[in-house]
């Protein structure tokens, strides 16, 4: 374990979440999902420790610790715009040290390869030690040496932007402040959507349900469209109920681009279901396995990546407690009879009220 | 939409059969001149029982009938005094058997009802598995009974013996005796047949309900996953067969299987060497008890075992060597079958956050475990072991009706109802007593002959699924899980009588087993038809019955017009993960052999595609 203190990059499938102080917490979470056998976007972390090379093998450090023991005591606004506008120029600027390129890139094209993509469209994400939430910049869709190169030093630059700044001035972190960089793969969802694992209509346990359609998330996640709707019993995985959506619209990106166009979705693939029986199936033993390792429901986003094969193409996207049903759970039902005789009673004279 | 189906009343006559009423019990006929049971009868709701009754009635098969007519019911309303239960009516229209569940409505009787209804059902319940026991011992006694009948020709003379062991009774007395005590039998092994069936069911359906009310829409499948029986008594023929079919394959006999099509003549090539003979004892070793299965569901005298023709079993052995060949195994995966139940059931525990639901549900699961080896195992005590070997006791006796001139051939015995052949017998051996030509000797053939006319238009007619006013909501348990008759699929009902049968494409009935599958139809109204079956194909079935299994594994999915949620076809159907939509009401005569049709077993619909 000493010598992960000393990489430059880190596969997502080597880190847990105890690693958070060498390459932040969103990386180290995605490794814990991994760790838990949650399918997420295959990537690697730039660590922090490289981060620290890069600021150190530039003189950019020195250059900003001078900067800092110039400044008066008192952190003044002027002062951290000055500072940040300073730092984030220098950075952007910077040439990277070529054996950290060589690092980040070789790690990069081999990310390709495992996706057997050329010039694989990643996102860069900011992945600081401390949590600050949405301080620091994510991008989306960059593709190919150059660019993957100038986005992780306009990530690591985000880490000196104005809010940042403010905030860990404000809390006593420190200025000088080194991040971690996420490296996944772009899903190119072709089909998303968002799970339940309950129902999330009567509280039901044992049910997974399922929103699914095609192109990305934002289509379901925003109601522009009917998505197909999935009851499946949490417990044999059988569907409980299928109602087939309209799906008109699906959202894509846009090529060469990271924003996001609709389009529309042909008559043909309307009518059919938008998840496989396969990845219906998968998405609903990876939402178990979720509610297992969190113990509570949870509400899942997820994508089918175009670009992998099943059950590869299977991914996370993000995952975050299922608010309504987890509070009420507390509250108790009237009493029922509980011994058989007196239940068979009831039901005798009650009736069955199927439908 | 129409608010009700036509009164019960109002069904009109099939020309050519007037008179029809006197082949069966008066008490069977719709009211005519009580003003009173008149009443009665227009307000009920009458549902045609095909999920026991796929055609009409013969004059004698009506037997059973009466029999759980008087069983069922009297369970209910006397014996057990389940609190809001009658009994259930029956009716009879142009040959087939309508139904109406009574409750009681007064709440005072209810309440009453209570207390005596928890001592004695508890004292079951308490029981239940030690009655069991005691129940199997009794019905084989019974069925050892019903072996040892045998009925023989009005001798010439009698036998010195009733002379000199001075009996003072004749084989003319003895005769009647005889066929009342086959009878009595009869309805014997029915009255045994309920003894805890109604308790059973009623347990098992409390289960479902305290289920689906902590966890709404769970699948029947898995319902039935948790309580399934594992060494279920219903499963043995099949599993004799499969064991049949592995020896043929380690003897090597495959080849002499494959090349016989009538057991008759397998035999003879068998019996010429070592493995051969010893593969026919094993054959002959399992046939008693458990080619005492029927072919189709026992309630019909044209329902033959295996053991009235061993052609059946053999033909079903060679489908499982096909599969055994083809690296299926066709056994029941007992191991796997288990873990799973546990595995169902612990997951489902899991769930539980409030430990009163947990409790509730254990409970109910508890007893329904406790109930569920009796609700399969039955039928194959009464449907089919006791029934199979009553029938043919009915042909012996019928030889001897041939024989003395009554009657032509042994199977129109069939279209003489039991009151008839008893004043038939009556007639016969006074005739022979008095050493003249028998009264009924004209009469009997030619009623035969209108009889099987009026039985030919019978079947040519198509029985509304429904007569009368149907409650605003059924909640009788067992109309809705035996006979899948729920609200909805009253509404359904009313719905298509306002449609052709031509242009129907969707039909709707209760979702049977899971998931949806499309191919093309099979109408099996038979079980001959059986052979028929093209792998992938939908099976469409009136009804089915167990010893059906080896079809199972060849078919994609399954149709039948009767049945509920629990009915045999939807058990097995689930076991076998097949795709099921039970209860259609009238799949078979909608769809057509080479159909193109989709199924849903989620929604219970099936939807013809052309």
């Amino acid at each position: 374990m000493d010598n992960l203190e000393k990489k430059l990059t880190l596969w997502y499938n080597e880190l847990k979440g105890e690693n958070f102080p060498l390459v932040g917490k969103k990386n180290a979470n995605l490794g814990e999902m991994l760790k838990a056998d949650i399918p997420i976007s295959p990537g690697f972390a730039i660590t922090i420790h490289a981060n620290d090379i890069f600021m150190q093998e530039s003189g950019i450090k020195v250059e900003l610790e001078q900067l800092i023991a110039n400044q008066s005591k008192e952190t003044t606004p002027e002062n951290i715009v000055h500072l940040s506008e300073f730092a984030m120029a220098a950075i952007e600027k910077a040439t990277m040290p070529e054996a950290l390129e060589k690092h980040i890139l070789r790690d990069y094209h081999r990310l390709c390869e495992i996706c057997g993509v050329e010039d694989l469209p990643v996102a860069v994400r900011s992945s600081g030690a401390v949590s600050m939430p949405g301080q620091m910049e994510t991008y989306l869709n960059i593709r190919g040496d150059r660019d993957l190169s100038d986005y992780i030093k306009k990530c690591w630059a985000s880490s000196y932007c104005i809010e940042a700044l403010t905030y860990r001035v404000n809390r006593d972190i420190g200025v000088l402040f080194n991040i971690g960089v996420g490296i996944p793969k772009m899903v190119n969802s072709k089909t998303s959507g968002v799970i339940f694992t309950n129902n999330p209509i009567n509280g039901d346990p044992s049910k997974i349900s399922i929103d699914a359609s095609y192109g990305l998330g934002e289509a379901v996640v925003s109601g522009l469209v009917t998505p197909d709707s999935y009851l499946i019993d949490k417990i044999t995985l059988d569907p409980v109920k299928i109602i087939r959506g309209s799906k008109e619209i699906e959202c894509v990106y846009r090529t060469g681009s990271s924003d996001i166009v609709e389009k529309e979705v042909d008559e043909a693939r309307r009518k059919v279901n938008s998840l496989s029986p396969e990845e219906l199936r998968h998405l609903c033993i990876t939402s178990k396995k979720i509610e297992k390792y969190y113990g509570k429901a949870y509400d899942i986003e997820f994508g089918i990546d175009a670009d992998l094969k099943f059950p590869d193409n299977v991914i996370i996207l993000q995952v975050r407690p299922e608010s309504v049903w987890n509070k009420k759970k507390a509250e108790n039902k009237k009493s029922e009879p509980t011994d058989a005789m007196s239940m068979i009673l009831k039901q005798l004279i009650n009736g069955v009220k199927f439908s | 939409m129409a608010k009700q189906f036509l009164d019960p009343h109002d069904v009109p006559a099939i020309e050519g059969t007037e008179g029809w009423e006197r082949m069966y019990p008066y008490y069977y006929q719709f009211s005519t001149d009580d003003k009173e049971r008149k009443e009665y009868e227009s307000g009920q709701l009458w549902y045609y029982d095909g999920l026991h009754y796929p055609e009409p009635h013969t004059p004698f098969d009506l037997i059973w009938d009466e029999a759980w007519y008087l069983a069922l019911s009297q369970y209910n309303s006397r014996i057990f005094m389940v609190p809001p239960a009658k009994g259930i009516d029956h009716r009879i229209v142009n040959g087939h058997v309508y139904i109406t569940p009574i409750g009681i409505a007064d709440p005072k009787e209810i309440e009453a009802r209570i207390p005596l209804f928890m001592k004695r059902a508890g004292h079951y319940y308490e029981n239940w598995d030690k009655i069991y026991d005691g129940w199997v011992e009794k019905t084989i006694e019974l069925i050892e009974e019903l072996e040892a009948v045998e009925f023989k020709n009005l001798p010439e003379m009698e036998d010195e013996s009733v002379v000199f062991e001075h009996r003072g009774m004749g084989s003319g007395y003895d005769l009647g005796v005889q066929y009342d005590e086959l009878i009595n039998m009869g309805f014997k092994v029915w009255q045994y047949h309920f003894e805890m069936l109604n308790l059973g069911y009623a347990a098992y359906v409390t289960f479902i309900n305290t289920a689906n009310q902590f966890f709404p829409d769970i699948p029947m499948a898995t319902l039935t996953k948790m309580v399934s029986g594992i060494d279920v008594v219903m499963y043995r023929p099949d599993s004799e067969l499969i064991k049949l079919a592995k020896m043929a394959l380690e003897f090597k006999l495959e080849s002499k299987l494959d090349a016989q099509t009538s057991f008759a003549s397998l035999q003879q090539e068998l019996g010429t060497s070592d493995n051969g003979k010893k593969w026919l004892a094993a054959f002959e070793e399992a046939r008693y008890p458990w080619f005492h299965i029927s072919t189709g569901t026992g309630w019909f005298h044209h329902n033959r075992s295996w053991n009235d023709d061993l052609d059946v079993p053999l033909a079903n052995i060679k489908m499982h060597i096909e599969s055994l060949q083809a690296g299926k195994d066709p056994s029941r995966p007992t191991a796997k079958l288990i873990a799973e139940r546990d595995r169902i059931v612990d997951e489902y525990m899991e769930l539980f956050q409030n430990p009163d639901d947990k409790k509730a549900f254990q409970e109910a699961l508890g007893i329904a475990r406790k109930v569920f080896p009796y609700v399969e195992n039955h039928l194959f005590y009464v449907e089919h072991w006791f029934h199979s070997v009553f029938w043919n006791k009915m042909r012996d006796l019928s030889r001897v009706l041939v024989d003395g001139g009554m009657i032509k051939e042994v199977e129109d015995i069939w279209y003489l109802n039991r009151a008839d052949i008893k004043v038939l017998i009556d007639d016969m051996v006074r005739a022979w007593a008095t050493g003249v030509v028998p009264a009924g000797r004209n009469k009997w053939p030619k009623e035969i002959e209108w009889r099987k006319g009026v039985m030919a238009k019978f079947r040519e007619w198509t029985p509304p699924p429904a007569l009368g006013v149907p409650p605003e909501v059924v909640t009788e348990p067992f109309s809705i899980v035996l006979w899948g008759v729920t609200t909805n699929v009253l509404k359904k009902w009313l719905t298509s009588l306002d449609t052709a049968d031509g242009d129907i494409t969707e039909l709707h009935g209760s979702p049977g087993s899971s998931g949806i599958v499309e191919g093309k139809a099979r109408v099996i109204k038979k079980v001959a038809d059986l052979a028929l079956l093209q792998a992938g194909e939908i099976m469409v079935a009136p009804t089915t019955s167990p010893s059906w299994a080896p079809a199972f594994t060849k078919i994609a999915g399954a149709v039948t017009d009767v049945g509920g949620p629990m009915c045999h076809a939807a058990i097995v159907c689930r076991e076998y993960g097949l795709p099921t939509v039970v209860g259609t009401g009238n799949g078979t005569s909608v769809i057509k052999t080479g159909d193109l049709i989709r199924l849903d077993g989620d929604s219970g619909i099936v939807e013809l595609l052309k």
